[in-house]
């Protein structure tokens, strides 16, 4: 039981956004709609497990000195691989993220997780962690998308959700939803509302 | 903590390298097709989208690209010959040029006189979002529609990017983009530079058929 809360923790506790405020920039840039938020957040799920796993499984032969070389390493090996298997299969959401797929490599959630975890723990462990990690990131991304595109644009995932009666009586689209600033509020909020929720996580001043 | 000596170091970074590579080039490889169709097909509905074929199913573009639209070649210029749906004939040309960080390029659906931008699609590699990007979305390239690229002398003024509309009277001018100066530019360069010698091509071409055809009646 001890050991399940300690792998659900990225989900609220001690989610890699909202807590930690790590990979807030992709959080910004890649959340106007859902589908490529999803599609982010299954991207960062799929890399942070797995180069968790390989570099769990080479920890004990990874020389110190050179930790970080080899870890960017395998992360960039799996961040091109996503990025060439969706530009081969899903070429307009690739479109969409562009560099931002790339970026991923940067994201410090991963790195952190590498360095925290998994250069000291057994390959299953890390690779959960990771996922969950990845997981606990999507969440907040994907609540931020759905805010964003369904105020911004009407729609979810492209369906049309605020039916066009509701344009014909004046209703209007928030056109600051679709820009990023926006983004950063949102998670403002969403920090705001774990932490009334939580009281353990609220700061003493 | 174990000792790591230099040579250990050195193989072992080596080893992990080549074996990095040898797996990325694998994959670039088998997924190379994929992604050629990809873009061919993004191609095809570019030049669709100027042509004003609007909103059409992805997998319907590679059938109707072949009914309506051909390619011709006059030296080293291509163009296509498209039909719209309400029975006209538009020229589409290539265009390419630079923008701030890398390729502009686009496609521009030319009347069949040759005289007026029916329609335009500009796309990039690298331009900033949400600054020079934006000469992809619609709200920047359908401003292009209806601009004449010759003034009433029959010379050619190409389309000028302006910041503010000074006098349009020749309906040659579209708003420049703000925070994007000389991506703006780099469209104002590639569309000066491609139009004429792509109309030229056209021109060639059409009197060559004329030819051809007043021969075979003959």
């Amino acid at each position: 039981m001890m050991q399940l809360k300690k792998y659900l923790g990225p989900l609220n506790r001690n989610n890699p956004i909202t807590i930690q405020i790590l990979g807030v920039c992709s959080a910004l840039a890649g959340t106007a709609q859902l589908k490529p938020a999803v599609v982010m957040c299954i991207s960062v799920a799929v890399v942070c497990a797995f180069s968790n796993f390989v570099i769990s499984l080479l920890r004990n032969t990874i020389p110190p000195r050179v930790r970080i070389i080899v870890q960017l390493l395998i992360v960039a090996t799996f961040v091109i691989l996503v990025d060439q298997v969706l530009q081969a299969f899903f070429y307009e959401i690739s479109k969409m993220l562009s560099v931002f797929v790339g970026l991923i490599i940067t994201n410090c959630i991963i790195m952190g997780r590498l360095e925290a975890f998994a250069l000291a723990n057994r390959p299953l462990p890390s690779a959960i962690d990771g996922l969950a990690n990845g997981i606990g990131y999507g969440l907040v991304l994907i609540i931020i998308a759905t805010v964003r595109e369904l105020l911004g644009s009407g729609t979810l995932w492209n369906y049309r959700i605020i039916p066009e009666t509701f344009y014909q009586n004046g209703y209007i689209n928030n056109g600051l939803m679709v820009l990023p600033p926006m983004a950063l509020i949102i998670i403002g909020v969403i920090v705001w509302i774990q932490r009334s929720a939580n009281k353990e996580l609220q700061e003493e001043y | 903590m174990r000792k790591f000596s230099n040579t250990y170091i050195f193989i072992y970074i080596t080893v992990i390298v080549v074996a990095v590579a040898t797996l990325l080039s694998l994959a670039a490889t088998l997924l190379r097709p994929y992604r050629e169709a990809n873009i061919k097909n993004e191609t095809m509905a570019q030049i669709l989208t100027a042509a004003n074929y609007i909103h059409q199913d992805k997998k319907e573009i590679p059938h109707l690209f072949s009914e309506v639209a051909t390619e011709s070649e006059v030296g080293d210029i291509h163009f296509f010959s498209v039909n719209t749906s309400d029975g006209r004939l538009l020229y589409v040309v290539p265009v390419a040029g630079k923008g701030l960080w890398g390729p502009i390029w686009g496609y521009i659906a030319l009347s069949e006189d040759l005289k007026t931008v029916e329609g335009a699609v500009f796309s990039h590699k690298s331009e900033t979002p949400g600054l020079g990007g934006e000469i992809a979305k619609d709200a920047f390239s359908s401003s292009f529609k209806g601009k004449s690229l010759f003034d009433e002398e029959g010379n050619f003024i190409s389309i000028k990017v302006v910041k503010t509309k000074t006098d349009d009277s020749r309906n040659n001018e579209v708003d420049a983009l703000s925070g994007a100066t000389i991506t703006s530019r780099g469209v104002e360069e590639m569309l000066y530079r491609c139009l004429p010698e792509a109309i030229k091509a056209i021109q060639a071409s059409t009197i060559q058929s004329q030819i051809q055809q007043t021969q075979t009646k003959e």
